[in-house]
């Protein structure tokens, strides 16, 4: 107990990016560059739709699919699908077979890919800055020496949303089957008409798809920026002057519930509307628990990394013990909401809610295992001891089979409502993962040296730099 | 070992020494009743004489005593053991979830918060049980082999998980409570005058003798309950949600209901846990240990839990919208605007909009606000479960089966009987036992020293 009573000596601390992180980062964007680059040119083309018709359209399909392919062909194409899956009394609970085959598979695959890693940047990077106000409401003081870290992590998530939304305009026609039902206007009684996504139109059009998001993120930015520059103003502050702390709390409150009430919403418009039939009410916090269980690794590798290069003097094995505990705690959230999910839909076994997991369990079955096994099986079993949650070697490959484990299950929602069966992760997504996670990791590591590492007049500091687990 | 940062506000305040602590707290054990315990007791015991009654009359008649229905074939009964088992919550997670937390706070309130939760859980078990009519098969609930031929549980049933959950809910609640409870029971012990109870402290205390090999196996066994805990405290209302979510129930079957449902359990138990101590901190003279700042923080996790819930509301009613499936769109639009739309207007005010309010400072540092808006919340969760069940099943599938369904007189007493139930419990409770652990908050006292 005596030891504790010793001063520990707080002082500010100044990132330099090594040139060796510098070199690893742009690596990784190269080398993902590259494997992404093979795995186009490798790719099995897939369908016997023709390869240059594709290539002359790719261009401009964005604006003007159908005009493309021609109005009427698009209603022609409706007509068997209709008569196959009955109409508005039995609405066809999945898109049809046509919207999967009339894409352009390797363009289409590109775009998936790139909406797939941004969105999942995107949402760890505000799962970031939901921690660093999450710190200030519950009070927390443990947590003060490394708040640097998601607040420079925070600073991403334009970023991510910017990578998802270009996927986005660029390519919506063929990652949304509703947005290029959309575009056919088709009315009650015509041929291909779908009464479901029909009725869906107040909430899935294009204006509310392009608009809401940017309005929610331009929010979401504000406040994030306040909190921010809350925190770096407070590092020349008088010591004991607790007035930047108290302002932060009560941002932090306001980003909370905005958060809370708004963070569905992407997830619906961006996510759930791939498969545009389906519907699930927890689809939201299972997003949320996809990327706060990321965000908290992502939290984790970087303070193991910059323990490493002998920065975070005040962090010891107890704040990563810490972080290790969350990772480990909140696998098992994400499981949980997982399960929540997946058995109340099983066991009702409803059509309209089946059909998710049913293009999912089988014809993406070793997909479907493979999530449980790297989102709850590894981190519970490996974290499970104290002494893997003390271990930086053990942290930082649970954290890399996290990270890709989700990264993994963003692509399992996204991919088998995009291109129906027979896809898998290959170079192209490995690829594709590289390169945007270069980028983020370059874009973290710059903004970790623009200010201070330590908060060192946080009201809460001396407590993080003398925190002690116990046990 | 502690570094407490000095704008953090005291857990204890009025200097109190760990002498005072013993003092103060072993009090009401060691002195005669006092005039308000007589009160509250006697009053406890004629609502459980409803209970009596009640009960009496469903088992002499039968189940035909209550209004239950062949639409609406759970009614109040089901209603109030969600209610109950949802109160329970708050105790397992101040004494589980923010003993991992290490919220220091939950020190002054685990005590009577896990009574409470036992409690709780014993007025919640009445209800399934003698709803199964013929009470005395009710162990047939069990997977007991038996010689009734191919009689054998469900075990595709939430309901059959729901007796497992909530049986192994209330034994490692009571584990927990009660080793919890075996260091004061010492401290008792060793102050009690009369040779009954001298007799009874020391059985119970298992011949603790605060040595330190004691005191280490203790914390140890605490942390592996508290382990326990989490996951069973998450599982029990998770459970109880699919009790409802697993069927094709419009209303019913929603994925979100498993966190929405620990949610508004830990809102209604922290309501409850609010309704006791603002007037047990008065009665008994403990605002020292149980202070303005542990209200504040129970009114904070009131407003965020209060908040989740109506996030699920508002999800429910938006994805039902955006489902296309006509029969969910109708029954959310029946719950809000159909004859149970006061039902429905109750729980959104209570338990969304009311707890707002505690964005104030003045309304979480007011007792008697809080107490009043404590209990608010719990009428709020009390309809939540009424709307839910009985909006859900009075417009069967087939119009012919379209019925209103209120609750009997027996259904009425037998609700306001597990009252009685709960409060005979907690009021023996705080006479016989310390309701607040000495041993934890002495282990805080010094941390100004």
């Amino acid at each position: 107990m005596g030891h504790g009573h010793h001063k520990i000596e707080i002082t500010q601390e100044q990132f330099t990016v090594p040139a060796k992180a510098k070199r690893f980062a742009i690596g990784l964007t190269v080398i993902g560059l590259i494997l992404a680059g093979i795995g186009i040119a490798t790719m099995d083309n897939g369908s016997s739709h023709g390869h240059s018709h594709e290539a002359t359209t790719v261009v401009k399909h964005d604006h003007a699919a159908t005009e493309n392919h021609g109005e009427a062909a698009e209603a022609g194409k409706h007509v068997a699908e209709t008569e196959h899956h009955g109409n508005v009394e039995n609405p066809n609970f999945g898109p049809r077979a046509e919207f999967y085959t009339q894409t352009k598979p390797w363009a289409t695959r590109i775009w998936s890919n790139i909406l797939i890693v941004g969105y999942l940047l995107f949402m760890v990077s505000l799962a970031a800055l939901f921690f660093v106000a999450v710190q200030y409401i519950a009070n927390a003081g443990w947590s003060a020496a490394i708040k640097r870290v998601p607040e420079a992590i925070s600073t991403f998530f334009p970023v991510g949303f910017a990578i998802a939304f270009i996927a986005i305009l660029v390519a919506k026609n063929d990652l949304y089957h509703w947005v290029h039902y959309e575009h056919l206007h088709l009315t009650k009684g015509q041929p291909g008409f779908d009464a479901i996504l029909d009725g869906k139109s107040w909430f899935l059009n294009s204006k509310m798809f392009l608009i809401f998001p940017v309005v929610l993120v331009a929010i979401w930015w504000l406040l994030g920026r306040k909190l921010r520059s809350l925190s770096v103003a407070e590092d020349s502050a008088q010591p004991g002057d607790v007035s930047f702390f108290k302002k932060s709390i009560r941002f932090s409150a306001g980003f909370s519930v905005i958060y809370g009430f708004t963070i569905a919403v992407v997830a619906w418009l961006w996510m759930m509307s791939i498969d545009a039939h389906w519907f699930s009410t927890i689809f939201g916090v299972y997003n949320f628990a996809t990327a706060w269980v990321t965000a908290l690794t992502i939290i984790c590798l970087f303070v193991l990394y910059l323990k490493s290069q002998g920065y975070l003097k005040i962090v010891t094995d107890e704040h990563i013990h810490d972080l290790g505990k969350f990772m480990f705690a909140f696998s098992i959230f994400w499981t949980y909401i997982w399960l929540s999910q997946y058995l109340l839909i099983w066991y009702a076994h409803i059509p309209e809610e089946m059909s998710y997991y049913q293009i999912r369990f089988e014809e993406y079955k070793f997909n479907f295992l493979l999530n449980v096994v790297l989102n709850f099986l590894c981190p519970f079993l490996i974290l499970m001891t104290r002494n893997s949650k003390r271990n930086p070697v053990v942290l930082t490959i649970v954290g890399c089979i996290l990270i890709f484990g989700h990264y993994h299950d963003v692509w399992l929602m996204v991919v088998p409502g995009v291109f129906g069966p027979g896809q898998q992760i290959g170079l192209l997504e490995i690829g594709t993962l590289l390169t945007f996670g270069g980028v983020f990791i370059f874009w973290v590591l710059n903004a970790l040296t623009k200010r201070g590492l330590i908060a060192v007049n946080h009201p809460y500091i001396e407590e993080s730099a003398h925190h002690d687990v116990g046990v | 070992m502690i570094h407490d940062s000095l704008i953090r506000e005291r857990l204890v305040t009025g200097g109190k020494t760990a002498s005072d602590v013993t003092r103060d707290i072993a009090r009401p054990i060691l002195n005669k009743p006092s005039t308000a315990w007589k009160v509250g007791f006697t009053l406890s015991v004629i609502f459980l004489g409803i209970f009596v009654v009640s009960l009496f009359w469903t088992l002499w008649t039968g189940i035909g005593t209550w209004n239950i229905n062949k639409s609406v074939m759970w009614g109040w009964d089901i209603t109030n053991f969600v209610f109950w088992v949802g109160i329970g919550h708050a105790g397992t997670l101040i004494s589980a979830i923010l003993l991992l937390f290490r919220q220091k706070w939950r020190m002054s309130i685990n005590r009577s918060a896990e009574a409470m939760t036992i409690f709780a859980v014993i007025c919640a078990a009445m209800f399934p049980v003698f709803h199964m009519g013929r009470v005395w098969v009710g162990y047939w609930a069990l997977p007991l082999p038996n010689a009734f031929g191919s009689l054998w549980v469900n075990f595709n049933s939430p309901l059959l998980w729901d007796v497992f959950a909530i049986s192994t809910y209330f034994s490692v609640s009571l584990l927990f409570w009660y080793i919890g409870l075996i260091p004061d029971i010492a401290t008792i012990r060793d102050k009690v005058k009369t040779k009954a109870a001298q007799y009874w402290y020391r059985f119970f205390s298992m011949g603790w003798t605060g040595s330190t090999r004691t005191w280490a196996r203790y914390e140890l066994i605490s942390l592996i309950l508290a382990g326990l805990s989490t996951p069973l405290v998450l599982s029990v209302h998770t459970i109880v949600s699919t009790d409802f979510a697993t069927s094709v129930i419009p209303g019913w079957h929603t994925t979100i209901f498993p966190p929405y449902f620990v949610a508004g359990a830990i809102f209604s138990g922290f309501g409850m846990v609010a309704t006791l101590l603002v007037v047990a901190r008065k009665v008994m003279n403990y605002e020292n240990y149980i202070t303005i700042g542990h209200l504040e923080a129970m009114t904070k996790i009131i407003m965020l839990t209060g908040t989740l819930v109506g996030i699920a509301y508002l999800t429910e009613f938006f994805i039902a919208q955006y489902s296309g499936v006509e029969y969910e769109q109708y029954a959310f639009l029946n719950r809000a605007s159909g004859p149970y739309w006061w039902a429905y207007w109750s729980m959104m005010f209570c338990n969304l909009v009311s707890p707002q309010v505690f964005w104030f400072k003045w309304a979480r540092t007011t007792p008697w606000f809080i107490f009043i808006m404590s209990i608010v919340v719990n009428v709020g969760m009390w309809f939540e479960r009424f709307v839910i069940i009985v909006t859900s099943l009075h417009r069967d599938y087939l119009p012919s089966s379209w019925v209103m369904y209120a609750g009997s007189l027996t259904e009425i007493g037998l609700f306001l009987g597990t009252f009685g139930i709960f409060f005979t419990c907690f009021f023996l409770f705080a006479k016989f036992l310390p309701v607040i652990n000495m041993s934890e908050i002495k282990t805080i006292l010094r941390n100004r020293e």
